[in-house]
């Protein structure tokens, strides 16, 4: 029985985890959580295929018919089987928790820390002439203005640009005390390699109305940083800011 | 006797929809709070892992049914037909299989595994296995969308990733048993699949191999996700980031950063190019070509079949080989 167990139980088994939890983060429109949308369809698609092997498993494997890996294990000693078998179902036991138990989350400010915020350039270029040319900006979101801003537009150029942006709160790294950035995730694959970018906010004391990772509307316009710490030369200076729900989406392609 | 096998066939499938239920209960009773009193590292260490695993599950699914496809359902005589006879000609028309089946990276384990037990020499399935994930179309539109012709970036990573993947089939082809470069376990496993008995249906070996292939795969890639995870928690990419101005710590930095970051191959060119102006096309060109072949889970999924030995020799030589196409690339873009 352990193995059996090893040699073909635990990978249907890790599979149905995996598949009930791709199932179910599809269903309640959270799959984006992890993956890129354009993942969607092929990720569940090959679940289904892959489901359908599932119950055909269930049905065939009991019969023990044809299956030449029995012969792989059977020079292992008895104990050392057992051991195996009982590390491995610990490790499904530990998936399910993982894919099944565990509410989903996004990345909190702590990886923002570990990724140099604005570091790599994600946003699109153009938006800074079509912000200048008097477009509606009242489209373009956290990681446009960061573009922006990355290109160097300053408070001059953004004069009169009330922009309403929707993020998570982290702090400056550099002033923390005076600055926050309101913040999203950009995802090219899947949440493995986030990138956060971020429109910097200045206000003073701003730990004592709003917590690192709550998320946060910010509406204002842009101002030279009066922050002698911090090396963002432009910010935003808030006229409204209001606590929010996260977005059904919270992460920026 | 086929009444009694058909009952148990049913009642097989029954449980199979039962413990599907049971799960899909598990997850939507499961409370909003459980993860309550977890520190944000570990909140974030969980969602890198699960984010890595569902995105390459899909892939090793697709891996695993092409490998029960070339295993079973393919006459013998199919790949004789299209193949060369001398090795090295063999091997190059190998390393273009990823046109035809254009899987990413983890998905292409299983599909060699298959291409080993299959009769394929140990050799031909690790040039397949390199250079399919970067000669497939996917990844060569989505790099040219990316950078276009621009630095010798798109050229660096086809030609790179050819004479690579060939150059260290070449060299693994010298080793005089090729079985030794594969664990004991997968090498009887091979032995006793030329054994097996052919008695069964083809839909039931159908399914007993897609139990094995996920036996032997899926807690690699649990563990390989999870690996990944706490070295995203616990290394800061700003260290990195920081090197990428320097001609020769910027090659260096990129690799490392491939190989931690294990970024599918199909898509890893819009990841870099946002970094794009920050480092140079060479290491540019390491990146995109190392890390297509070798990072953190694709060495656990590999784990499965190859010995530990066999892996550091395939690691170091794919690494200097990219150093080298970095450097190159800088020097003359």
């Amino acid at each position: 029985m352990p193995r059996r167990f090893l040699s073909h139980w635990r990978g249907i088994l890790l599979s149905l985890i995996g598949i009930v939890s791709i199932v179910w983060l599809a269903a309640t429109d959270q799959l984006g959580l992890y993956i890129h949308p354009r993942y969607f369809v092929f990720t569940v698609i090959m679940s289904a295929f892959a489901m359908v092997f599932i119950i055909l498993a269930f049905s065939f494997l009991p019969h023990r018919v044809g299956e030449a890996v029995e012969h792989e294990s059977h020079s292992q000693p008895p104990r050392k089987t057992w051991v195996w078998s009982f590390a491995n179902i610990l490790l499904v036991a530990g998936t399910a928790v993982a894919l099944l138990v565990l509410p989903p989350v996004t990345l909190t400010a702590a990886t923002v820390a570990q990724r140099d915020i604005n570091g790599s350039a994600s946003s699109s270029a153009g938006n800074d002439s079509v912000v200048l040319v008097g477009a509606d900006d009242s489209a373009l979101s956290v990681k446009d203005w960061a573009g922006i801003l990355r290109q160097g537009a300053d408070e001059v150029s953004l004069a009169g640009k009330t922009p309403t942006l929707i993020g998570f709160v982290t702090p400056d790294p550099d002033d923390p005390t005076n600055v926050f950035y309101v913040a999203r995730f950009v995802i090219t694959c899947c949440a493995v390699d986030a990138q956060p970018i971020g429109v910097p906010v200045y206000l003073p004391g701003w730990q004592e109305q709003y917590d690192v990772d709550e998320w946060v509307s910010v509406t204002g316009e842009f101002v030279s940083n009066p922050s002698t710490d911090s090396f963002q030369a432009t910010v935003l200076s808030p006229s409204d800011i209001s606590v929010t729900e996260q977005p059904a989406q919270p992460y920026v392609y | 006797m086929n009444a009694a096998v058909g009952g148990r066939t049913a009642i097989g499938g029954t449980i199979g929809l039962l413990i599907v239920a049971g799960a899909l209960t598990l997850r939507l009773v499961s409370p909003d709070d459980a993860n309550e009193g977890l520190s944000d590292a570990t909140l974030d260490f969980f969602t890198l892992s699960i984010s890595v695993f569902l995105e390459s599950l899909p892939f090793i699914f697709l891996g695993v049914l092409l490998s029960v496809l070339v295993q079973i359902w393919l006459p013998p005589t199919f790949f004789d037909r299209l193949l060369p006879r001398r090795p090295v000609f063999r091997r190059a028309v190998m390393s273009l299989f990823g046109v035809l089946l254009p899987v990413c990276e983890c998905g292409n384990v299983p599909l060699a595994r298959g291409l080993i037990m299959r009769g394929f020499t140990v050799a031909e399935s690790i040039t397949f296995l390199l250079a399919a994930p970067i000669l497939n179309p996917v990844t060569i539109i989505t790099t040219y969308q990316a950078f276009g012709w621009d630095h010798g970036i798109l050229a660096g990573r086809i030609i790179g990733g050819f004479v690579i993947a060939n150059l260290v089939g070449w060299l693994f082809s010298k080793h005089p048993r090729q079985s030794d470069l594969l664990t004991p376990r997968f090498d009887a496993h091979c032995q006793s699949h030329d054994s097996a008995s052919e008695s069964a249906s083809k839909l039931r070996r159908s399914v007993t191999g897609f139990a094995e292939e996920t036996s032997a795969m899926l807690p690699a890639l649990v563990l390989g996700s999870a690996v990944a995870g706490a070295i995203q928690v616990g290394i800061s990419r700003d260290i990195l980031v920081a090197l990428g101005s320097n001609p020769v710590w910027s090659v260096l930095a990129l690799m490392a950063l491939a190989f931690i970051i294990a970024i599918c191959s199909n898509v890893d060119a819009f990841f870099i190019l946002s970094f794009g102006s920050t480092f140079m096309p060479g290491s540019i060109v390491a990146f995109l070509t190392f890390g297509a072949m070798v990072d953190l889970k694709m060495l656990v999924l590999l784990r499965t079949t190859f010995t530990t030995g066999t892996l550091i020799r395939l690691t170091t030589i794919v690494g200097l080989c990219c150093v080298i196409l970095g450097f190159g690339v800088n020097l003359i873009a």
